[in-house]
């Protein structure tokens, strides 16, 4: 039961060059220096020069994030520790400093600590996150259907295909990517590959915004744009769709099903059409398999038209290992003396 | 992704399931150095299932795929891990335990597993009996890799065996395992073993219906071709003569006890599994059907084989054999009254010993005196509450080419060996 230390290594690997190249190409020649130092294994050299760099530049996440993975490879670990961690709190938006921490916490035999580390670096990107959650969504059906056929068991009650979370908010722009701006408007496959933007801020940006354009665009799908109501705000209708929300917040987290799907109409247009039977299922599937829920719901803002209102806010939502917060958008339309959930779009 | 972490309780749990560098002693290892040996030899290697190509291109393939994949697990490769297994399970889609690992490397890529085959809670309820016998399989597979058979020894069962015997089969039930053996001009020599499953309620087969496989030792009678079967036989079948001559002095009941194949959506069976029968996959038993002959090829059943180097066997084979001798020595002399002494007074072939006796007067008669020769013995030891010989060989009398082919069943009491059954079989 005994891993070694070598085939930790082996699991998890280091991100050595990856910021410094791509990104900060203007003034890698300083960089390039150190890196191909550190490629030949000169680490001791290669820690002489940045540090004597960092006198001029101290803050500079680059020298800071080159002088961690030398650091750890000239065994000092602890500190290599302390400068990738330095830069998690300086730079949270970045993913490679927590992988690296990640894989110095493993091989330590600190795996708690790793894995949170790992976390953090998928959570740098909400598309990260959603990705990464589906994919585990993938692997668990697939999972249960090798042991449907390992137990021999009929297939058919596990047969519903997983409703994989689109990514309907388009990665928010961070300190590395300034102009995503033209991202989120069109969704279509018809976007001009663009080559990498050349970034020119001061900053490391992850591997991934260096490509920003395309692959993010691929995976948003079309939002359901509320229609802009222009009517004036009615008070008491507007407090029952905010308790009506509230109440649908608390239900989701308390993993209440039966409040949770009774606050969806009847006629309520689920995602992709799909029957509402599958719906309630993929619902409850998700809803009841994670250990503890939370959603928060802030910045609420409500319009009341008649019997349909439309509730903006902003949903904070932790659930299993995810962490997203995401601008949400409910129309609503009130049924009796209810106000029940006629349509549910993700994205602003 | 906490990948690294599922690596570790996979590797763990199949680490521990693989026994990796916790060699087990091999039977009663005291006995022989020479296995002792050999499992600290294995132990060095810290490559335990190393002897899986022993088994060659065809036999128990998707096996050693399958032990493949547990290797990888223990090396912490879970992602070639995981192609492996896809591709065996495409292969193999019946085979119900490949899926198991195969659904348990999906499971760890999206959270932590805590054991070999965590199949979430209420996925398993109803089943988890299921489990426990996928569980049950691969432990009796890894337990018959891990401890492997000492080079060079046999089974301690197979005390002679003659050129006619050209194969010979031995199953050991607590490992789950059928071992062929070819018997070349230099001996025994193991060419592939195969996983297999016994009766639901194991062994020890006593009465028509009792679910059990019968221990003892036993002959392929014949060879049924899967077309002529119900598909639940799968590709075919090699019954065996139980009940035997010992069995039925024994009083013990029942019949059609077979090798056979598996039923269709079922590569193999749990190791519990069967009415009685030794079942195998398919492709397994189609090579046992391909390599051996009816009639010649003993089926030993064990409980747990007793591997012993095939020189040590001589003291009792010649001890035995005196034994024989004599018998014939007498049986030559046509002294009836001398050559009597060697039969059980219990003996009985359909015929009593006093019935018994006047025919063999009639067969010494005819003889005339001729010195009797013994050719092409084959003798087989069978120990449980007491011991017996099953002793094949070719009678023939001097100065003629060919005779009969006897089997005896000698049976050893006080300490004498005395002819219980005898019968002309061909």
């Amino acid at each position: 039961m005994k891993l070694t230390r070598s085939v930790v290594l082996i699991a998890l690997r280091l991100i050595t060059l990856a910021a410094a190249c791509t990104a900060l190409t203007s003034q890698a020649d300083g960089y390039a220096d150190i890196s191909q130092l550190v490629k030949n294994n000169k680490f001791a050299e290669a820690l002489t020069q940045v540090d004597s760099q960092l006198v001029s530049k101290p803050t500079d996440p680059q020298l800071r994030f080159l002088k961690g993975v030398i650091q750890r490879n000239l065994g000092k670990q602890n500190e290599a520790v302390a400068t990738f961690t330095k830069l998690t709190q300086d730079y949270p938006e970045l993913p490679e400093p927590y992988n690296n921490l990640a894989v110095l916490y493993a091989s330590q035999g600190q795996y708690d600590k790793a894995r949170a580390a790992l976390e953090m670096a998928i959570r740098t990107n909400p598309s990260y996150a959603t990705a990464h959650e589906n994919m585990g969504d993938v692997y668990a059906r697939l999972a249960s259907q090798a042991y449907n056929k390992a137990l021999q068991l009929d297939s058919s009650n596990h047969a519903l295909p997983p409703k994989l979370a689109l990514i309907r908010e388009v990665f928010k722009p961070n300190l590395a990517n300034p102009k995503p701006a033209a991202v989120s408007s069109t969704a279509t496959a018809t976007v001009t590959p663009a080559p990498a933007t050349p970034v020119t801020v001061n900053k490391p940006a992850p591997t991934s915004s260096a490509t920003p354009a395309k692959p993010v665009t691929a995976i948003s799908a079309p939002v359901a744009v509320a229609k802009p109501i222009p009517t004036p705000l009615e008070s008491d209708a507007s407090k029952e769709v905010e308790a009506a929300v509230m109440a649908w917040a608390q239900a989701w987290s308390d993993k209440n099903m039966e409040t949770y799907l009774a606050a969806y109409s009847r006629n309520f247009a689920t995602p992709n059409n799909q029957p509402r039977s599958a719906w309630e299922k993929d619902r409850r599937d998700r809803i009841t398999g994670k250990s503890r829920i939370s959603v928060k719901v802030s910045e609420l803002r409500i319009q009341v038209t008649g019997n349909e209102a439309i509730a903006k806010f902003r949903q904070s939502y932790k659930g299993g290992k995810l962490s997203v917060s995401s601008s949400k958008t409910l129309q609503l339309k009130k049924q009796g003396s209810h106000w029940l959930i006629s349509r549910e779009s993700t994205g602003s | 992704m906490p990948r690294l972490i599922q690596n570790l309780l996979t590797f763990g749990l199949l680490a521990f399931s693989l026994g990796l560098g916790t060699g087990q002693a091999w039977g009663k290892s005291a006995q022989h150095g020479k296995i002792s040996h050999h499992v600290k030899a294995t132990k060095a290697a810290a490559k335990p299932v190393r002897h899986v190509t022993f088994n060659g291109p065809n036999a128990g393939l998707a096996e050693a795929r399958l032990i493949e994949i547990y290797q990888l697990i223990g090396k912490a490769d879970t992602a070639r891990a995981l192609l492996k297994a896809e591709q065996l399970v495409t292969e193999f889609p019946t085979f119900a335990l490949a899926q198991l690992v195969y659904g348990d490397l999906l499971s760890a890529r999206s959270r932590p597993l805590n054991r070999f085959g965590d199949v979430p809670a209420e996925q398993l309820k109803n089943v988890s009996s299921a489990l426990n016998e996928l569980q049950d399989e691969s432990r009796m597979r890894l337990k018959a890799l891990r401890e492997r058979p000492p080079a060079g020894m046999v089974p301690a069962e197979f005390v002679q065996l003659s050129r006619y015997n050209k194969h010979a089969i031995a199953v050991d039930a607590d490992r789950s395992r059928l071992y062929l053996f070819e018997n070349r001009g230099n001996g025994l020599s193991l060419v592939a073993d195969y996983y297999i499953s016994v009766g639901k309620l194991g062994i020890e087969k006593m009465v028509e219906g009792d679910q059990r496989t019968p221990l003892g030792i036993y002959f392929v009678t014949s060879k049924l071709d899967a077309k002529n079967l119900k598909d639940f036989y799968g590709a075919g079948a090699l019954p065996i003569n139980y009940p035997n001559e010992l069995d039925l002095k024994r009083g013990k009941t029942g019949g059609g006890i077979w090798l056979h194949g598996s039923p269709p959506g079922e590569f193999s069976r749990r190791p519990l599994a069967s009415d009685g029968c030794v079942a195998l996959a398919n492709p397994d038993l189609e090579q046992i059907m391909r390599t051996v002959e009816v009639r010649s090829t003993p089926v030993l059943i064990s409980r747990s084989l007793k591997w012993v180097p095939p020189q040590s066997m001589q003291p009792r084979f010649q001890e035995f054999k005196t034994h024989l001798d004599a018998w014939l020595k007498a049986k030559s002399a046509g002294d009836v009254n001398q050559f009597s002494q060697f039969y059980a007074p219990d003996f009985n072939n359909g015929k009593t010993l006093t019935e018994w006796l006047p025919k063999l007067r009639n067969q010494v008669a005819a003889v005339q005196g001729r010195q009797l020769a013994i050719k092409d013995l084959s003798l087989l030891h069978w120990v449980d509450t007491s011991e017996t010989m099953v002793v094949t060989f070719g009678e023939v009398a001097a100065g003629q080419r060919s005779g009969s082919t006897l089997r005896q069943y000698w049976s050893r009491q006080q300490n004498q060996w005395k002819i219980i059954h005898e019968g002309v079989i061909g």
